[in-house]
């Protein structure tokens, strides 16, 4: 699904001394089938950008559109039902989404509404509990009775039991355990590959941005100060520097072998395995 | 050890209706201006231990002090006067309309003269970085204000023990070293206790000691450089394994003969340095 903004502005309590314009004419593609990152300062319009995505928030001007439906200040949402079944989002905070009696009627909730038995819902309810790794034996609790990690699953579980097209996550592995988060970044990467989900991320994560995305969004005071490979992104630390971002720990990593002055990478590598590698035809060279 | 400001002894809990104990028979002593850092996998325990420090879950058996005083309904109040708690969500910790009678909250249950809370609320406010918020609505901010601007509450209240239960899980990087930075001088400096839940291995390798949690009870208390030497097998007890490892591991892939020990980012900076001047 094609994903466009064009000169969005969004206004918070427009009328009101608090007034804040969190995007700023703001004009951005996210290619259908990618795996597009958006990063940036905290503050910066990133969960903002994300709820226009299925018209949670509608731009105060211009327009935002996906596939074949355009949003503006004055859509409607009775006309944003078919697009929200096709635009999954998990929200930043767990628990704005959880809502049902027990774990597994939550996470049921979704292909229930869109049509299956409840026999057929539960069964998928079922299946996605394990994908996400909750145990079985919270699946019969309040989802606001679980530990902070468990309320994560239950809402990425809720979400991908939608099937969507586009799956739109807001810092999704804030509050996993690691094991946890490697596995849920892994599931997220197999349904872009073998389904050709479009996945939109946000994350603080420069790791994750290195090891995952093919596109990345840089935000800063609700602008687009860059819309490019990640690559590009981690190319300049002094331009990192300046907008307040970071590394991925493998290319931090390189530059202060690099310093040593024993050193010269010719790339920059972003993963561990790029790191390794590199090291490797390095050391097989005996050193520089 | 010095005289232990939280003892810990022999603690169970078990939420209502819960057939599975959260926690059972729980031992830990933590030194006055110790940072300790206690780690395990989603659903462990963790967050379960630290209300139960706080007062704000009752234990089945086992008994909690804090500095020399044991927990109980009647010295709850002045106990938690001790203690300043980040949830890990912070929605569920706000109460003031605006943010700055928010970070004061605390201050004025403590009876602290107006003047000197306007003061220790500003400079709280200027240490994350919300000085400019300070009249929003805190439920109107963004994942990473929210967190800022909780533990700018506990900064401004100087309570002898910091409990953060992930505080800084969605923090941008700069603003997570600031952070980190802030409470490592309140610990160094004015010699706070703090105790750090979370699954960021760099965040728990700043602690002097590691508790790890797996399904409720305690199965190690040593020092970071201990705890993750055990290598992949931090992997199973649901925690990360250290950069430095990783690499390791990825090194020894091409057989390369790495050092057993564990080494920190900047000692294996420096053995790859030895490593490539020897050849
Ligand atoms: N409901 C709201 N009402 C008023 N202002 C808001 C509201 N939500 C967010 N804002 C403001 O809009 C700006 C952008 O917020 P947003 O949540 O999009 O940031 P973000 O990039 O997601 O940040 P973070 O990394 O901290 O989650 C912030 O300055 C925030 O204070
Ligand atoms: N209010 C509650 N009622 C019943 N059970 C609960 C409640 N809160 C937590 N639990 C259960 O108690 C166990 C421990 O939860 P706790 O929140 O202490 O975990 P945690 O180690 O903090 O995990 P996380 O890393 O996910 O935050 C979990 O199995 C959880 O499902
Ligand atoms: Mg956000
Ligand atoms: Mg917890």
């Amino acid at each position: 699904m094609s994903i466009h903004f064009e000169k969005v502005n969004y206004i918070y309590q427009a009328d009101t001394p608090f007034r804040h314009q969190a995007l700023k004419n703001l004009t951005v593609s996210i290619p259908t089938g990618s795996y597009t990152a958006i990063i940036g300062h905290t503050g910066s319009g990133k969960s903002t950008l994300l709820q226009h995505l299925n018209g949670l928030l509608k731009p105060s001007s211009g327009s935002v559109t996906v596939a074949d439906k355009t949003i503006t200040a004055v859509t409607k949402n009775k006309e944003l039902g078919e697009l929200r079944k096709h635009v999954g989002i998990v929200f930043q905070f767990p628990e704005a989404q959880l809502f049902e009696e027990t774990v597994l009627k939550d996470i049921a909730f979704a292909p229930k509404n869109f049509g299956k038995t409840p026999a057929e819902a539960e069964q998928i309810a079922r299946e996605m509990a394990l994908l996400v790794g909750l145990p079985e034996e919270v699946l019969q609790n309040s989802p606001f009775e679980l530990s902070g990690g468990q309320m994560r699953r239950v809402a990425i579980a809720g979400i991908l039991a939608m099937k969507p097209d586009v799956l739109v996550l807001d810092e999704p592995t804030a509050g996993l355990d690691p094991k946890g988060r490697h596995e849920i970044m892994q599931m997220f990467a197999q349904l872009h590959s073998q389904k050709q989900l479009t996945i939109v991320l946000v994350t603080h994560q420069m790791d994750d941005v290195a090891n995952y995305a093919d596109h990345a969004i840089v935000l800063e005071k609700g602008e687009v100060i860059a819309s490019t490979s990640p690559q590009e992104v981690f190319k300049d630390p002094q331009w990192l520097l300046k907008h307040h971002l970071a590394l991925p720990k493998a290319t931090r990593f390189a530059y202060e072998l690099q310093q040593t002055g024993k050193v010269v990478f010719e790339k920059m590598p972003l993963t561990e395995k790029e790191l390794a590698a590199s090291l490797v035809d390095l050391l097989g060279k005996g050193g520089n | 050890m010095q005289e232990p400001i939280i003892e810990i002894s022999d603690l169970s809990f078990a939420y209502p209706q819960q057939q599975k104990k959260a926690l059972s028979h729980i031992n830990l002593k933590v030194a006055a201006g110790e940072w300790l850092a206690v780690i395990g996998h989603n659903g462990s325990g963790k967050s379960t231990l630290a209300k139960l420090i706080d007062g704000l879950l009752t234990p089945q058996s086992g008994t909690i002090r804090v500095a020399g005083t044991e927990l109980t309904p009647t010295t709850l109040w002045d106990i938690r006067k001790n203690i300043g708690m980040v949830f890990q969500n912070p929605d569920n910790q706000f109460v003031g309309a605006n943010v700055e009678e928010d970070v004061a909250f605390g201050l004025e249950n403590q009876g602290v003269p107006r003047n000197e809370m306007l003061k220790r609320v500003k400079k709280a406010l200027v240490s994350v970085g919300m000085l400019n918020f300070a009249q929003h609505e805190p439920a109107r901010l963004s994942g990473g204000q929210k967190q800022r601007v909780a533990l700018a509450g506990v900064i401004a209240l100087q309570p002898r023990i910091i409990i953060m239960d992930e505080a800084t899980s969605m923090l941008d990087p700069e603003g997570r070293r600031d952070i980190i930075q802030l409470l490592k001088s309140l610990n160094k400096e004015k010699g706070f206790t703090v105790i750090s839940i979370t699954h960021d291995i760099e965040e728990a390798s700043l602690a002097q000691r590691v508790v790890v949690i797996d399904d409720g009870t305690l199965v190690q208390n040593d020092k970071p450089a201990k705890v993750f030497q055990r290598g992949t097998a931090l992997i199973e007890s649901g925690l990360d394994i250290p950069f430095s490892e990783k690499l390791k591991n990825e090194l020894k892939s091409y057989r390369i003969a790495v050092p057993q020990e564990y080494l920190t980012e900047k000692g294996m900076v420096d053995w790859l340095c030895q490593f490539i001047s020897k050849k």
